[in-house]
């Protein structure tokens, strides 16, 4: 299981990267989200995996996950959609002040420069 | 004891900003009027906090009456209040220039952004806790978004959305840090941290190492160390004049971030991490000296070059923190009081010229402009106060740090130094005789009408009157900044004071 | 007290000039000199002290901790100094006060003008290394600002800024050869350094420290090959030269070599670098000022050699050699003023400095000629006057002075710069007032009224007294300034007539070749003009602007605003970081068992996985990447619900809605597809930076999952106290809204402020402005569905919503025990409305609720804050709970906490905040040309909005 969560962050956090280093908004946002989504997993996988152990107090249960992760990750989710929602709407803007939706400001450089 | 006060300077403005936004949002002069009496009373609770401060030992608040390390604490030391005082002042001043300028009014919700990201910069000083540092990194950050793009207009936004999108990185790079270092901890507050980190097995260092460098990145980050000072400039020179000085104190936050952890949590002395900080930040803070000196002299608009001179001293800084001495914290603290106020001089004057030409800050010379004198006077006093040139604190700040670092590494620390301050100057020299004397050359079609603006003008100078104090009482300054620093690094009465109550 | 006081009049009397410049030139004038005077008598009070061979000292202090005190002390030397600063300083005052054009600006010219008196006062006085360098340093910046102080200049500006430069650059080696010194000497006050002779010259850093200081004297005092900014600065008023570059401020480096010749000077070192520069300097300089035709260039490299001469009697390092130099200060002092302002009179008068259109002018202006012709004689070293008597006395030292082991070598060297300076000294008197009289001056030159020939007048006077009488004129003071300089009482007897020895000779030959020379001037000048030579603004030109070019080129290359550069740089940087820390201590692996693995999460990994690659693949495609973005989004909480996450799950699937809605409504104003900007290389490049990346963020969790918490962690506390001390069995939302309930409180706001920043973003698009322009030019692409509003999603959402609205009040409640909570609730119920809002449009949804989003978000954080607050009120901190149980038929029994009203804040900026967000959005899109449908249940809306937007 460890091994399929790890792998699942891992190819996530590529995406992400990845698309954050192409040159329109668009990828750039959809690749922050990416982002966000591989280190909510993280944080939550960083309080170890637990199968069916709800970190609901219940004193017949058997054990805890551990629900400090849980809460972590509540509020980084959160977070992170207020920003997603920024970011849209600043790209948005940017695009429609500017009629480009290029990332990079460097205008004058080459289309494929890199 | 302080008591509830300690909570006050967060809760104080984000209360201000929530009544802004619910009953004054339609009315101008109301938001003024409350917006400046809030940062006015936060400029007095702070006051109080630092004196208070200074007499005590470190002072816990905890929130739901939780005990440390389970719930989240905020500590009121001589560092936090320090910086709490800066900010409040700054923030003042700020708000008369952007009152006086007519900023505020140029879009929405300037006033009540301007409490959140006030409530975002207290909450980052005072708590004890790593992932609610994030939070409030957050609340600033978000809140300084609103600002950075206040007004509007096509260069400002792609700048804005470059901003948003490197600290949105930054921010995902905060969580990846907290949750390993919680991960091989299993706790989140900073003493709490700090003490586990002591006997902590070897096998965990590794792993622990990487967390503690991708949190000090973060920091670095913000406080635009090269190679991730790339953000800045754009930001900075785009950035309405007010928001930019305010921004000031903006990288300081990441500054004040190092010098917490690296003293509270990453002590060279901690077993696990030894000088790891230490030895990526010394090198990193040399280049970013530089490289802010060359974009001094290379910069193309007033603008950005008030930019770079802000990562220069950003540099200055760090070198002074680099070496995680009481000696160089304390340089690194007054160099710290004095590039806010200076970095916020600059930039308040560069936007009074830049406003005058026709909000055009490009290195060349135009006809005359209102209050050229003036002007020119003060963007003298701000140059050389940003190049660390006597009589204005830079010099001593500069003396300071130099003092601080004798010993290995002193010959090319020094060397770095006092060369970026020579390319510094030349650069300024440079961009005053253009914009300030060339411009006698031309002769104006019709004489630049006179501009009031007192309020605009009140705060320049409230900011050039601050360096005058800095130099003037330095030595009382740098007693209270030398004992801040010994209390940074005797961490027992921190640790102790946070943990008092963990055997509940 | 009263040192202090000197050095700080000159400050005080800077403020003056700019106000009384309203009450008229003269008193503008008369109060720079008041303040002059005031000092002047402050320290001729000391002076019999002084003259008893006592040490005045001040000590204030400043910033101990850095050792950075206002000390000041007065000994001979300093006395000797500030009186030439001061003394000169009146004349000037005096002399500027006609020399000025109406159309100057006197009042700031007297405050830069003060304010560099100031500073060389400063460093005369100072007994603090550190604070010396404080007023060496200022000393640059006020001559920067008082040679570029005609502004419409060029050459005013670039002097000013070579000028800057140059001492600038000098000062900044001096404070690190300062530093040094303090630190083998154990302090910075000079009274304590002069006494570490042995220390410092035993130190391996005497040598450094040397050096750097050096520097720093030679660039103030314009020594080889330094010398070249000195003639630049000429460009400014006359007044300012005669002042900084021929009294006071180049003799500021001479000053520091003869304070620390103390503790510096005795080794072979500080005589082979110094003597040898100054003997350099000193001929370079006589031999170009014979040939320059611009009288103050003349006059300025005339300087240049005088300063060298002084600098090589310092560098003998002899005490003999100390007396000469002192009284040579005072000679040069007294007759190279006078010439400046001589040649500022001819320049005035006649309105050129040019000496080939000068000569003849004895007849028409003979109180200058007469005064000049003085000045000059003892310039040329021409008995009786003063000047004879040092130059004679420098040639008896030089001819008892072996270097580069030759007797003869020095003497010789010195002969020619004697010679030369002869010879431009004669040239001055013929060239500019014998010969015949011509008719075409620009002007018609007369001798000025007695403002401008007083001063100079006064100083010939004084040539010719100190030439005749030296003994009871300067005798006392050489001898008690040699003294402070030697550091031992110095033996002084000046005369005239030293019988036939050598020194004589070479005199004898020096004037004799200076008359030759002045013979052969037109050949040697055609020669001179052939002959090439580097010329220094050029060298200094071709340093700086390449410089500054690239420079500039660096600065924009790097921060060129290609953001995806900076992210590529900061990620390679991060990855190598956390190796580098990594690889930088012990690991052992973990000894978790894996959890096993069955088929459902297998088939959800695949998915993920799948739709991650594919997004990979076509995130150009923009729809398609959002549908993907929503798989993998929808994978995560089913991974959440496997490994029991019931509350992240919950959120995770409802931001996730949310966020694709919203993301689908920007989508509408965006390019379909993201256009391919990059090339292959450079998507080779990504994607193994991104794969890298990857890869060590999976290896890291993998390890970090894999071993057991080094520490119990703080959850089974919270676990622990859930119940007991939270009221809730819920533990995530126990930690939410009461352990961390602080957090909660901040990410709430973060939310609020997300809407604040988009209605503001959004009032600013919809300003008149391009974007504005370019919403209202907006057409629509081709329509994808059939109806803008299809009758089936208008009638679903119009029945959802009141279930919807049931449900969230039900997540709501159970929140503490059971997953769910505000947060979600909030976000469910937005949703809910949001399906409205595409279902039926924008304009009928709204025109149905009148709820202001403003104040839900801003009641929301208040109400949070308020609970907050309500602690206090039973003495407990903010944010401290408290509950009891309710039970209320029909629902479930519930208990009704504080932490539930501070629910209930999340509750409201959730829902205020994500409506307001969309409403903005929504503007743009009406602003579009977005129909809507006025009646219920209309389906193909043909009228554009005609709605006012609040």
């Amino acid at each position: 299981m460890e091994l399929l969560v790890a792998s699942a962050i891992g190819t996530m956090t590529a995406c992400g990267i990845y698309l954050i280093l192409r040159r329109t908004t668009f990828p750039v946002i959809v690749g922050l989200a990416m982002l966000s989504y591989a280190v909510n997993v993280f944080i939550f996988a960083s309080g170890r995996l637990a199968l069916a152990m709800p970190p609901i107090y219940d004193p017949a249960t058997k054990g805890y996950t551990d629900p400090l992760t849980q809460a972590l990750v509540l509020t980084a989710i959160v977070i992170s959609f207020g920003m997603t929602a920024v970011i849209v709407m600043m790209a948005l803007g940017a695009f429609l002040e500017h009629g480009s939706d290029r990332i990079d400001t460097d205008d004058d450089a080459p289309e494929d420069g890199a | 004891m302080m008591g509830h006060w300690i909570i006050a300077p967060v809760v104080l403005p984000v209360i201000m900003g929530g009544l802004i936004v619910l009953a004054m949002r339609h009315d101008l002069l109301l938001q003024r009027v409350f917006s400046v009496a809030a940062t006015v009373g936060l400029l007095a609770i702070s006051g109080a906090l630092l004196y208070a401060a200074s007499t005590e030992p470190p002072e816990v608040y905890f929130l739901g009456d939780w005990p440390a390390p389970f719930g989240i604490v905020l500590v009121l030391d001589r560092l936090a209040a320090i910086m709490l005082t800066l900010t409040a002042l700054l923030a003042l001043i700020v708000q008369l220039y952007a009152i006086g300028t007519g900023w505020d009014a140029r879009g929405r919700h300037f006033h009540a952004l301007f409490q959140f990201q006030l409530m975002g910069l207290s909450g980052a000083y005072l708590t004890g806790d790593a992932f609610n540092l994030f939070v409030f990194f957050e609340v600033l950050l978000i809140a300084s978004y609103g600002l950075m793009i206040h007004g509007g207009g096509k260069a400002r936004l792609r700048a804005g959305v470059q901003y948003i999108a490197f600290n949105l990185v930054g921010s995902t790079l905060f969580l990846f840090a907290l949750a390993t270092i919680y991960s091989v901890t299993g706790t989140l507050n900073m003493a709490d941290i700090a003490q586990k980190l002591l006997t902590l097995p070897e096998g965990d260092a590794a792993l622990l190492r990487v967390g503690a460098v991708l949190l000090m990145l973060v920091f670095a980050i913000k406080g635009a160390l090269v190679p991730l000072q790339f953000w800045l400039p754009a930001t900075y020179a785009f950035a309405p004049g007010p928001v930019a000085a305010l921004f000031a104190i903006m990288t300081k936050v990441g500054a004040y971030a190092v010098i917490r952890t690296g003293t509270l949590i990453f002590p060279p002395t901690t077993p696990a991490t030894g000088t790891l900080i230490a030895d990526l930040l010394a090198p990193a803070a040399l280049v970013t000296l530089a490289l802010g000196a060359i974009g001094v002299l290379g910069a193309t608009t007033l603008a950005r070059q008030a930019a770079f001179a802000a990562i220069a001293s950003m540099g200055t800084l760090f070198i002074a923190v680099a070496p995680f001495t009481p000696q160089g914290t304390t340089a690194a603290l007054y160099y710290l009081l004095h590039s806010t106020l200076g970095g916020a001089l600059l930039f308040l004057v560069v936007d009074l010229v830049a406003d005058r030409r026709g909000s055009d800050s490009t290195l060349k010379a135009l006809p005359p402009i209102a209050n050229q004198g003036l002007l020119a006077a003060l963007f003298f006093a701000a140059a050389i106060a940003m190049a660390g040139m006597p009589p204005i604190s830079g010099f001593l700040g500069k003396l300071l740090v130099m003092d601080a670092t004798r010993g290995p590494g002193m010959a090319l620390i020094w060397t770095t130094i006092l060369l970026a301050s020579f390319v510094t100057i030349l650069g300024f020299a440079r961009a005053g005789s253009t914009v300030f004397w060339k411009s006698h050359e031309t002769q104006p079609e019709d004489p630049p009408r006179h501009m009031g603006e007192p309020l605009a003008w009140t705060a320049v100078c409230a900011l050039l009157a601050g360096l005058v104090l800095l130099t003037i009482f330095a030595g009382p300054v740098t007693d209270y900044l030398s004992a801040t620093s010994f209390e940074l690094y005797d961490r027992a009465a921190y640790i102790s004071a946070v943990l008092a109550r963990a055997g509940e | 007290m009263s040192l202090a006081l000197i050095a700080a009049l000159p400050f005080l009397g800077a403020l003056l000039p700019g106000l009384m410049i309203r009450a008229g030139k003269n008193a503008c004038a008369l109060a720079a000199a008041s303040a002059t005077t005031l000092a002047l008598i402050l320290l001729g009070l000391n002076a019999p002290a002084v003259f008893r061979g006592e040490v005045i000292q001040t000590r204030i202090e400043w910033l101990p901790q850095l050792g950075l005190n206002a000390n000041f002390f007065l000994d001979g030397l300093g006395f000797l100094f500030t009186g030439l600063i001061l003394g000169i300083g009146l004349l000037i005052i005096l002399y500027a006060r006609f020399y000025l054009a109406k159309s100057d600006p006197m009042g700031q010219f007297y405050t830069y003008l003060m304010l560099f008196q100031g500073a060389m006062v400063g460093i005369v006085l100072s007994d603090n290394v550190l604070l010396l360098l404080v007023f060496w340093e200022l000393t640059s910046l006020s001559s920067f600002l008082l040679i570029g102080y005609w502004k419409h200049l060029p050459e005013g500006r670039q002097g000013a800024r070579m000028a800057l430069t140059v001492t600038g650059a000098g000062g900044l080696a001096m404070i690190a050869g300062m530093l040094i010194l303090g630190q083998i000497a154990g302090s910075y006050d000079l009274s304590v350094i002069l006494t570490q002779k042995e220390a410092i010259q035993a130190s391996d850093w005497y040598l450094p420290a040397l050096i750097l200081i050096l520097i720093g004297a030679f660039t103030k005092s314009a020594q080889f090959p330094f010398h070249f900014w000195l003639p630049h600065a000429m460009a400014a008023p006359t007044p300012v030269s005669a002042y900084l570059h021929s009294a006071t401020m180049v003799k500021a480096g001479l000053f520091l070599m003869a304070r620390m010749w103390p503790v510096l000077a005795g080794t072979e070192a500080w005589f082979l670098i110094v003597s040898t520069t100054g003997l350099i300097t000193m001929i370079i300089g006589a031999k170009i000022a014979f040939f320059k035709d611009d009288l103050k260039a003349l006059l300025a490299f005339s300087t240049v050699s005088h300063l060298g001469l002084i600098t090589m009697l310092l560098g003998f390092g002899t005490e003999e050699a100390a007396v000469v130099a002192i009284f040579h200060i005072i000679n040069h002092a007294t007759f190279k003023a006078a010439l400046f302002m001589s040649a500022g009179i001819v320049d005035h008068e006649a309105h050129t400095r040019d000496i080939r259109r000068l000569g003849g002018l004895r007849t028409l202006m003979p109180l200058t000629f007469t005064i000049v012709t003085v000045a000059a004689l003892s310039m040329a070293g021409i008995p009786p006057l003063n000047g004879f008597l040092s130059k004679e006395m420098m040639l008896e030292e030089a001819v008892h002075t072996v270097w580069w082991s030759s007797p003869w070598l020095l003497p010789a060297l010195a002969t020619i710069g004697a010679l030369f300076s002869v010879a431009y000294s004669f040239r001055l008197i013929a060239h500019v007032f014998l010969g015949p009289v011509r008719d075409d001056y620009p002007a018609k030159p007369h001798d000025p009224g007695f403002g401008l020939w007083a001063a100079p007048a006064f100083l010939a006077v004084l040539v010719v007294l100190i030439g005749v009488l030296p003994m009871p004129m300067v005798g006392d003071l050489v001898k008690v300034t040699a003294s402070a300089v030697t550091g031992e009482a110095a033996y002084v007897k000046i005369y005239h007539w030293h019988g036939f020895v050598p020194a004589l000779f070479l005199s004898l030959t020096a004037v004799g070749g200076g008359f030759v020379m002045l013979g052969l001037y037109r050949p040697l000048a055609r020669l001179w003009d052939r002959a090439p030579r580097p010329e220094a603004k050029a060298i200094f030109d071709g340093l700086m602007e390449p410089f500054a070019e690239r420079s500039r080129r660096v600065t924009e290359a790097l921060h060129d605003g290609a953001l995806t550069r900076y992210f590529a740089i900061a990620t390679v940087t991060i990855v190598a970081a956390a190796a580098f820390a990594f690889w930088g201590a012990p690991y052992a692996p973990g000894l978790r068992a894996m959890t096993p693995v069955a088929a459902v999460p297998l088939i959800g990994w695949t998915l993920l996985v799948g739709a991650t690659i594919a997004l990979f693949l076509y995130h150009r495609n923009r729809l398609l990447a959002l549908v993907l973005v929503g798989i993998i989004g929808l994978m995560v909480s089913v991974g959440f619900v496997y490994l029991s996450a019931p509350d992240l799950a919950l959120t995770q699937i409802s931001v996730e809605v949310a966020t694709v809605i919203l993301l689908l409504l920007a989508l509408n104003f965006l390019p379909k597809r993201s256009a391919n900007l990059s090339t292959p290389a450079r998507r080779t490049r990504d994607a193994v930076i991104a794969g890298v990346t990857g890869l060590g963020v999976g290896a890291l969790i993998y390890a970090l999952m894999l071993r057991d918490f080094a520490f119990p962690t703080i959850a089974d506390y919270h676990l622990a106290n859930a119940k007991s001390g939270g009221g809730g069995t819920n533990v995530v939302n126990v930690i939410l809204v009461d352990f961390r309930g602080y957090d909660t409180f901040g990410e709430i706001t973060v939310l609020g402020i997300a809407a604040l920043v988009i209605f503001a973003l959004t009032e600013a698009l919809l300003r008149a402005g391009p974007a504005n322009d370019r919403l209202t030019g907006w057409i629509p692409d081709a329509r994808r569905a059939g109806d803008r509003h299809p009758l089936m999603l208008v009638v679903a959402t119009r029945m959802i919503l009141p279930i919807a609205l049931m449900v969230g009040v039900y997540i709501f409640l159970r929140g503490h025990n059971q997953p769910g909570g505000g947060f979600i609730a909030g976000l469910v119920v937005a949703i809910a409305l949001v399906m409205q809002y595409m279902a039926s449009g924008f304009a009928w949804t709204q025109a149905r609720q009148k709820i202001d989003y403003h104040a839900l978000i801003a009641a929301g954080v208040l109400i949070a804050a308020a609970c907050g607050i309500g602690a206090w009120f039973n003495g407990m901190p903010f944010l401290t709970s408290a509950f009891g149980y309710v039970h209320l038929p029909p629902l479930e029994e519930f208990e009704l906490a504080t932490a539930a009203i501070f629910d209930l804040g999340v509750f409201l900026t959730v829902v205020g905040a994500v409506m307001l967000a969309l409403a903005s959005i929504s503007r743009i899109a009406i602003r579009a040309g977005e129909t809507v449908n006025v009646r219920p249940y209309e389906i193909e809306p043909g009228r554009p909005v005609k709605i006012e937007e609040a």
